[in-house]
């Protein structure tokens, strides 16, 4: 196990470089100035501009600017973003904001798209199966964007049911709302590829020898369908997990959640690449993280892969 | 699915209720800044609009512009005295004014915390307004590119005299009659000595001169909750107790949050711009903005050197039509904001819809050569249609093949900066004070700070110079609107539009609304 976890950390390293380099790349390749962009139209005097240049290093060659923001970000020393904001503290404030909303959503999401997943798997053509599938191609084509503002504008502005933004009123109230619509938008997916698996599971052999062993209906569902209909599902859900991190960009910003994906959003507009780095990281060692998490979970529902 | 049955839900429900209104009798109030929350509270380092609105509260400038008569008064400042030429001026402040902190607020203040920005390598934001003062360039030599500006060995500008007190002198490089007018910005504001000796320390919890104090900690990504301050003396007290400052960086969303009856103050979106006075019926202010909006001729460019080519172009332009597709707006019918004194209703030739007049100076001028090129930029929503209104009006009327260049707006000013920008682009700008010669001198002269069509003309130049030199204010105006002139003449931008801005109150306040200054909620009247 320990040997397991190790060989992945480490085969995790140049992945992780790789994946850095890419992103710093792409945003260096970025046209337009940071410290313009940031100054808008307004004229800035040589002198400021030299002194910021110099001080973010925005004159080093692509590669010392990496190996720059690499060592800031192995050694702990953040410094500022350009805006003049510490960016420790900015972690410190953002990290749990959108822990906060990724797993209130994530919960939505599960709750729904298990409950409603396997009441359809089991009860083919039935009216809950009928309507998953109705709900399926609706939300699939609701656009995000789309569905954040109409929800917070009927939900918060018109029913006040909700805050409207912001997060002034805590865990878990808040975090409702926009929770609620991740959820919403997202458990169709997971509802159906749980259907499909259970269907397929229902029928296979070993459900049949099972019930011929003259087995109990519960026995049979818990203990052989369920197990084997859950892999594919494992799978999907930690691949959602940690694609989560990539629309908190969009729902942060619309429920004014400070959360990292708020970060991101004002990094990659300022073309402030050390900080696009840094949240990227994070990123990709969340998704190492989860990855070695569901492996191991497979494990567990499966024990046909401990050893491979 | 869920969606679909909320809708249905929605519609039989009436949860609407108005006003955020507290009932007690304290009077506060809360002003949503559609922007990123702010990182520290420093006029002197701070030139942009939230910045600078916070600080509005937090300190007081020397002078200001009376919003009932457009004219100077004093706030800090007891006297502002030029010298016969304009060059040097005398500032003798008001005795009795303390910071926050209980200090005495005197000339030396004001003198230390000057020199502390004009230093070039503390990379403060508004060193660039020390420029006009004698000795900036010592604190601010030269750097190579790349190079970290190293503090120089002098460290005060040689033009700021400290006289007494209460008295301190300005000496500038050359004669500037409208240097009184400069004084009332929020960026010279003075800061005490504890936080000059140490300015990071103080970066969360300000200590300012103005009529608000910090009402609690303030922390990285908090709202600002600001408390009147009882030992401020100065004129123009606000009526309000409390205010707080809620950053929204989302504008939409700061709309729906006055809509739900969360904030009180709010500035309209451009996306609302069509809808807003049926959203809050009653509810609703608007006042012309001091911008300019105009179109940027790239002076490198032979193609454009003719000045009847310029004027083709802008009588083929249909004002009216172009003003109304951005919205609240008005056709521009000169080079400075209609609020300013000095202002003309028609100084502008050549800004009137005349297709065949236009066809007629196009012809004049030779034609043009080429396929036009109009850029804009991609992070405005509303670029794109913009840069082909006007192609679309250039092309009817004049004949001409367009084309557009979408790109980001800090790219198109380096492109523009290094003369490599290929035709037009849109431009704006708007007053730092409270003076035509604040459109002129930036845009117009010869290396003005906004002078993005890269023109220069001697002529223009000396007639400004004459200008910044006159002491009788009468005459300096007579001397600008010259200088407009041959601005207009030569055309190196083509005036499009004057915006009005339009900002939603809740029912309990009313915000003051000044022709002169524009609308504050910081200064809004109670019910």
């Amino acid at each position: 196990m320990i040997r397991f976890i190790l060989r992945r950390a480490l085969a995790a390293v140049p992945i992780g470089v790789l994946v850095t380099l890419g992103v710093f790349a792409l945003v260096f390749a970025m046209p337009g100035d940071p410290l313009r962009e940031l100054a808008g139209d307004k004229p800035i005097p040589a002198a400021v501009l030299a002194a910021k240049r110099a001080q973010y290093h925005l004159n080093d060659p692509f590669i010392v600017q990496y190996l720059l923001s690499m060592k800031d970000i192995l050694t702990g020393h953040f410094g500022t973003t350009f805006a003049g904001a510490d960016i420790a503290d900015q972690l410190r404030l953002r990290i749990p904001v959108t822990l906060k909303l990724t797993l209130l959503a994530n919960a939505v999401q599960w709750t729904l798209g298990l409950f409603f997943g396997i009441y359809a798997g089991f009860k083919r053509n039935g009216w809950v199966d009928r309507s998953l599938l109705l709900a399926t191609l609706v939300l699939l084509a609701v656009p995000g964007l789309v569905a954040y503002f109409a929800a917070q504008y009927l939900f918060g502005v018109e029913l006040k049911w909700f805050p409207v933004s912001g997060v002034l009123e805590g865990f878990p109230r808040s975090y409702l709302l926009p929770a609620l619509v991740i959820g919403v938008l997202g458990f169709a997916g997971l509802a159906r590829l749980l259907r499909t698996s259970i269907v397929e599971t229902v029928n296979a052999d070993f459900v049949k020898t099972a019930r011929a062993k003259g087995l109990g209906e519960q026995r049979v569902l818990w203990r052989h369908i369920l197990p084997n209909a859950l892999l594919p599902v494992v799978t999907f859900i930690g691949l959602d997990l940690a694609g989560m991190f990539g629309g908190a960009i969009i729902t942060e910003s619309i429920f004014n959640l400070p959360g990292l994906g708020q970060f991101m959003f004002q990094a990659i507009k300022l073309k402030e690449g050390g900080v696009v780095v840094l949240l990227s990281t994070l990123a990709f060692i969340s998704f190492i993280l989860i990855n070695l998490l569901i492996d191991l979970l497979y494990g567990v529902l499966d024990p046909r892969v401990r050893n491979v | 699915m869920a969606l679909g049955l909320a809708l249905v839900l929605a519609s039989c429900g009436d949860g609407k209720s108005s006003g955020s209104g507290s009932g007690s009798g304290s009077k506060s109030e809360v002003i949503a800044i559609a922007a990123d929350p702010l990182e520290y509270i420093n006029p002197l380092n701070e030139n942009g609009s939230p910045g600078i609105q916070v600080a509005m509260a937090m300190f007081a400038p020397l002078v200001t512009t009376d919003p009932e008569t457009g004219k100077l008064q004093n706030v800090m400042a007891d006297s502002v005295t030029p010298d016969k030429t304009s060059q040097t001026w005398t500032i003798k402040l008001k005795a009795g004014n303390t910071f926050q902190n209980g200090q005495p607020l005197t000339a030396k203040d004001y003198v230390d915390s000057w020199n502390l920005t004009a230093m070039g390598s503390n990379a403060w934001k508004n060193n660039g307004f020390f420029s006009k003062v004698e000795g900036y360039d010592a604190l601010n030599p030269p750097t190579p590119d790349g190079a970290t500006p190293k503090p120089t060995a002098v460290k005060t500008l040689s033009g700021l005299k400290q006289i007494d007190d209460l008295t301190f002198s300005v000496k500038l490089k050359v004669p500037f009659s409208q240097f009184g007018l400069t004084l009332q910005y929020l960026g010279l504001a003075p800061l005490p000595e504890e936080v000059r000796k140490n300015p990071d320390a103080y970066k969360r919890k300000p200590i300012g001169n103005g009529p608000f104090k910090l009402a609690a900690d303030w922390n990285a990504g908090d709202d600002i909750k600001l408390a009147k301050w009882d030992g401020y003396k100065g004129s123009l007290v606000p009526q309000a107790d409390e205010i707080t400052y809620r950053f929204i960086p989302n504008a939409d969303t700061a709309y729906n949050e006055f809509l739900a009856g969360n904030v009180d103050f709010v500035d309209v979106p451009s996306t609302k711009v069509k809808s807003f006075k049926t959203d809050a019926p009653d509810q609703w202010v608007t006042s012309i903005s001091s911008g300019a909006n105009y179109l940027v001729i790239p002076a490198w460019d032979p193609r454009f050197k003719n000045p009847k080519l310029r004027h083709a172009f802008s009588e083929a332009i249909d004002r009216k039509a172009f003003a109304d597709l951005v919205g609240l707006s008005e056709p521009a019918k000169g080079l400075v904001a209609p609020d300013m004194a000095g202002y003309r209703d028609n100084a502008c030739k050549y800004c009137d819809f005349d297709a065949a007049k236009a066809k007629q100076l196009l012809a004049e001028a030779g034609g043009f050569s080429g396929t036009l090129n109009i850029s804009y930029s991609t992070t405005s929503a509303t670029g794109q249609i913009f840069a082909e209104a006007i192609g679309n009006m250039l092309r009817q009327n004049l004949g001409l093949q367009v084309k557009y260049t979408g790109k980001q707006g800090s790219e198109i000013t380096e492109l523009a900066n290094s003369r490599k920008l290929d035709g037009l682009r849109f431009g704006g700008w708007g007053h730092d004070y409270p003076s035509i010669e604040d459109y002129l001198t930036p845009m117009f002269k010869s290396n003005g700070d906004a002078n993005f069509a890269n023109y220069a003309n001697p002529a223009l130049d000396a007639v400004l110079a004459k200008g910044d030199a006159e002491p009788d204010p009468d005459k300096a105006i007579k001397l600008y609107q010259q200088a407009e002139d041959i601005a207009l003449e030569d055309m190196p931008l083509i005036p499009l539009y004057t915006k009005s801005n339009a900002y939603l109150h809740s029912a309990k306040i009313e915000p003051r609304v000044s022709k002169f200054v524009g609308v504050s909620a910081l200064w809004a009247t109670f019910k």
